[in-house]
């Protein structure tokens, strides 16, 4: 199907994303996390800050070809990959790469996640990944 | 001074009502302009240990403490994280406010210091004790002996100002104030 033309969002200029994200892995509250989170960049260097509603930052994220370091109350943590990194530290994955293409409300692919994009002029989004198990669900509203 | 302010108010208003506005400044990188996010919405507390912050503008978010749980609710997320109280709130900023009973119980998680005198508010500067908090310091502002602004720098450099008004001090709260339900299909995290 067609996607309707992507209105302008006001405050996410076009590699800067922010509003409240939520990742729940069922049966895993490890895993799991929520909070404001404020994505910037592109798949090849980027950052992702994720912060408590009362501002105090959570976890900063930054990745660049051939390394990634993740730096939370935990200490740093570094990786020569993106996704090596957060499989250290998640035990799983979030789509990084294609969340940028979603975000944009382009139907990227990624590896065993689902992406639903129909509300994304809402500033809505919701990708799911059933298999490999424990099932996965990250939701995002963006801010307006 | 800040510390005697602080002593007063802790001492005197055992609950309050109030608005609050919130800036959050992002660090800013490389020479950009820092970017600061606005939220506003409504705050109360009840000592010992429960208070609630319902976030309105930009967007509906819930946290309430009520003495043993710590509930945040996102309504565009429908989701809920619950986390215990003790857990949470040790070097939070929330525990200078409401949870503790005393200026002595604050000094087991904090080191508190008067602080100079500005905007028409006096300081209280306080240290968390855990050094591998998220917080690098906490400030309260109070306008005589009552709560006017909570200052959050925490150690990735991010500054969260937080100024209160219409502070209605020992103001009867229903008993349900603090009861957090968790909302019909929502998803419950507990962490």
């Amino acid at each position: 199907c067609a996607l309707p033309p992507r209105t302008a969002v006001s405050t996410n200029a076009p590699d800067l994303w922010s509003g409240r994200m939520a990742l729940t892995v069922e049966g895993d509250a490890g895993q799991s996390f929520s909070g404001l989170f404020v994505l910037e960049g592109g798949p090849e260097h980027g950052n992702l800050a994720l912060s408590t509603p009362l501002g105090t930052v959570l976890a900063a994220l930054r990745w660049a070809p051939g390394h990634a370091e993740l730096r939370s109350s935990h200490g740093v943590q570094t990786a020569d990959s993106l996704d090596a990194l957060l499989r250290d530290a998640l035990g799983s994955t979030i789509p990084i790469q294609a969340l940028f293409a979603w975000l944009r409300g382009d139907a990227a692919t990624a590896a065993d996640w689902q992406a639903d994009l129909s509300q994304i002029n809402d500033g809505r989004l919701t990708a799911v990944r059933a298999q490999p198990l424990p099932r996965a669900t990250l939701r995002i509203a963006l801010d307006h | 001074d800040g510390l005697k302010s602080l002593e007063t108010f802790m001492q005197n208003t055992h609950s309050a009502q109030a608005e609050f506005t919130q800036e959050v400044t992002a660090p800013s990188k490389n020479g950009q302009a820092p970017r600061v996010k606005t939220s506003s919405g409504s705050f109360a507390f009840e000592r010992p240990g429960q208070f609630r912050f319902d976030y309105k503008k930009p967007f509906v978010q819930t946290i309430v403490a009520d003495g043993k749980t710590l509930w945040l609710y996102d309504a565009d997320l429908n989701q809920v994280t619950e986390r215990a109280q003790a857990k949470a709130l040790g070097s939070t900023p929330a525990a200078l406010l409401a949870s503790a009973p005393n200026l002595q119980a604050l000094t087991k998680d904090f080191t508190l210091e008067s602080a100079p005198e500005q905007d028409g508010l006096q300081w209280v500067h306080a240290t968390p004790k855990a050094k591998d908090g998220q917080l690098q310091s906490v400030r309260v502002g109070l306008r005589g002996e009552q709560l006017a602004a909570l200052e959050i720098l925490d150690s990735f450099g991010q500054r969260s100002m937080i100024r209160f008004d219409k502070v209605q001090a020992n103001a009867a709260l229903p008993a349900s104030t603090f009861d957090f339900k968790v909302p019909q299909g929502a998803d419950v995290l507990k962490q």
